[in-house]
C-alpha cells in the first residue's frame, strides 16, 4: 500500500541524487527521477525500506518541450498510458 | 569485558572506549543511554552506520564527561542531547547543518555544540533536518535546513551553526520552548500579558496556525491564533502536525488531520472531558496520556495499532474534523509515566520501569530483535548489570529510531 500521496510541488529537487525527494518515515528519502516522471511513473521509492509514495503530477509538465510542441495542434491522443 | 545478561558489549576500537555512565558518587546514581532502530546516518550514536534491532548501550567519553543527560530530542536522523549543566551534544545526520558543528557532515558519535558553550541551554527540539535551542535567558537559536523558512531567520538558507532568531531577541518576552516538525517550527513565549505561540516554516497543512487562509511558506515568526488567555504547558510538532497542551490539561491540535480527518488551519481544542498531561506526535498518529492511561488517535498506517479489533473507541463523531480517541490495549494494571512517538512507531514507560513499543518495526525501531510490526505494546528488555536494580527510564523516538535513558539507583 502506498504510504502517502504527495504532490510534486511538495517534493524537493536533490541535485546530488538527481531526483525529486520527500521524507520517508524511516529517516531516508523517497526518490523519483525526471526520467521516471517522463515515463508516467508515479511511484517514488525509498532505497532503505519497503515503503513508497504515490507522486501526484501532470506528466505533460515533464515531457520535453521539443517533442511536445509538434503534437500540440492535434491533441486527441491521450499522453498517459496505464 | 563484562557481559550484561548475555548481551555482549561491543567495545569500539577508537579512543572512546569508555562506557557511558555518569556517576554521581554522592547519590549512587549512574546513567545509561541505549539506542536502537535505523542507524545508517549515525543517529544511534554507536559509532556504527547500521540499523540495530536490539538496544545498544552507548560508549562515549564525550557523553560521560559532559554530565548527566536531562533531555533528548530526536529528529529525522539526528539527536540533540541536553545535559543538566546546560550543554548540548549532537550526533547523526548533519548534511543540512542540523548538528550545529559548523559543517554539513554526519557525526556517528556525540559531539559538543561548541558555539553554544557560552549559553545555558534549557530546551531543545529536533525536526526532520533542523534544530532549535532555547537558553535560560529566553533566547532562541536555530540551525539546519531552512528551505521552508523553518529556521525563522527571514531567509530560506541553511545555517550550519546555531544562529539566534533576532525576531525574539528584540521582544521583551522570553522564549520558553521550541518544537520542530518536518518543515515547520513552533515557539512558546512567556511574558507579562500571557503565553503566546508562534509558528514559521511550511504552513501548507495549517501547521503554523497563523491564519484561516492557506499559507505556503513563512520565514519569520508569526503569532498562532486561538491561545488568548490560555496558559500553555507545552508545545509539540512532528511531521505536518502541531499540538499544544494547556496548563489545565486541554489539548489543542492543528495542521494535518489524523486518520483521514481534514487539516485544521487554526488550533482546535479536542472536545473531550479528559484532561491530558502529555502528548507525543508521530507523522500519522498521536499518543496522549491521561491519568496514567494512554490513548491514541490516527495511526492506520503500518501496524501502529492498526488492528481495529483491539481498539476501544472512546469517542466517535460525525464531524470529520474531530478525532477518535482510542485506548491503547495491553497496558492494564500499571500506570504509564512516559510516552514517545516516532514517525510510525510508539513507546511508553510504566511506573514500574517497564518499557514497551509497538507500530512499524522494519528498521528495528521497536528494539525487539526483529523487523516485525506490532499492533499492541511489547516489552523491550534493557539488560541489567545488577539484579533488582531500581531504574528510571525516559524514552525518546526519532523518525525511525528510539533512545532510552536509564538512571540507575544503586542499592548502597
Amino acid at each position: 500500500m502506498s504510504y502517502d500521496d504527495v504532490e510534486i510541488e511538495d517534493m524537493e529537487w536533490n541535485n546530488e541524487l538527481q531526483a525529486y525527494t520527500y521524507p520517508c518515515p524511516c529517516g531516508d528519502l523517497f526518490q523519483i527521477t525526471k526520467e521516471d516522471l517522463k515515463l508516467g511513473e508515479e511511484i517514488a521509492r525509498c532505497p532503505s525500506c519497503s515503503l513508497y509514495i504515490t507522486v501526484v503530477y501532470n506528466v505533460e509538465d515533464f515531457l520535453d518541450k521539443k517533442s511536445n510542441k509538434p503534437i500540440e495542434p492535434s491533441k486527441q491522443q491521450p499522453v498517459t498510458v496505464a | 569485558m563484562e557481559e550484561y545478561d548475555g548481551m555482549e558489549l561491543r567495545e569500539l576500537e577508537n579512543e572512546e572506549g569508555k562506557i557511558v555512565k555518569h556517576e554521581e558518587e554522592e547519590e549512587g546514581r549512574e546513567q545509561e543511554i541505549w539506542s536502537w532502530g535505523a542507524g545508517t546516518d549515525g543517529q544511534l550514536g554507536t559509532g556504527r552506520l547500521q540499523d540495530e534491532l536490539l538496544p545498544q548501550l552507548l560508549h562515549f567519553t564525550s557523553l560521560s564527561s559532559a554530565g548527566p543527560i536531562s533531555f533528548l530530542a530526536c529528529g529525522g536522523a539526528h539527536v540533540l542531547a541536553l545535559t543538566s549543566g546546560g550543554k548540548v551534544l549532537t550526533w547523526g545526520r548533519g548534511t543540512s547543518g542540523q548538528l550545529g558543528h559548523s559543517d554539513t557532515v554526519n557525526s556517528p558519535h556525540p559531539k559538543l555544540v561548541m558555539s553554544l558553550n557560552n549559553y545555558f541551554i534549557t530546551h531543545v527540539s529536533a525536526g526532520w533536518n533542523h534544530s532549535g535551542f532555547v537558553s535560560d535567558t529566553g533566547a532562541l537559536f536555530t540551525c539546519g535546513d531552512g528551505t521552508f523558512g523553518q529556521l525563522g531567520h527571514g531567509d530560506y538558507r541553511l545555517h550550519c551553526y546555531p544562529v539566534e532568531v533576532s525576531f525574539f531577541a528584540s521582544s521583551s518576552k522570553h522564549v520558553e520552548q521550541i518544537a520542530c516538525g518536518m518543515r515547520h517550527s513552533l515557539v512558546l513565549l512567556r511574558g507579562g500579558s500571557g503565553d503566546e505561540v508562534y509558528g514559521f516554516g511550511s504552513g501548507k497543512r495549517g501547521q503554523l496556525g497563523i491564519a484561516k487562509d492557506k499559507i505556503n511558506l513563512v520565514s519569520l515568526p508569526e503569532r498562532s491564533c486561538g491561545f488568548e488567555g490560555v496558559k500553555i504547558a507545552s508545545i509539540t510538532a512532528n511531521g505536518d502536525h502541531s499540538a499544544a497542551l494547556s496548563a489545565d490539561g486541554h489539548l489543542y491540535t492543528w495542521g494535518r488531520g489524523f486518520g483521514g480527518t481534514l487539516s485544521a488551519q487554526m488550533p482546535q481544542r479536542l472536545p473531550t472531558s479528559f484532561r491530558f498531561t502529555k502528548i507525543a506526535l508521530g507523522w500519522n498518529h498521536a499518543l496522549v496520556l491521561t491519568g496514567g492511561e494512554v490513548f491514541m488517535f490516527g495511526g492506520s498506517h503500518h501496524g501502529v495499532l492498526s488492528n481495529p479489533d483491539k481498539m476501544t473507541p472512546v469517542k466517535h463523531s460525525a464531524d470529520s474534523r474531530e478525532v477518535v480517541l482510542e485506548k491503547v490495549p495491553g497496558l492494564e494494571g500499571s500506570r504509564t509515566l512516559h510516552i514517545a512517538a516516532g514517525a510510525e512507531h510508539s513507546a511508553i514507560v510504566t511506573e514500574n520501569g517497564v518499557l514497551k513499543t509497538w507500530g512499524w518495526g522494519e528498521h528495528g525501531q521497536l528494539g525487539l530483535g526483529n523487523i516485525s510490526d506490532q499492533t499492541s505494546p511489547q516489552e523491550v528488555s534493557l539488560s541489567h548489570k545488577f539484579r533488582k536494580e531500581a531504574g528510571l527510564i525516559e524514552i525518546y523516538c526519532g523518525s525511525g529510531f528510539t533512545i532510552a535513558v536509564r538512571t540507575l539507583c544503586r542499592p548502597s
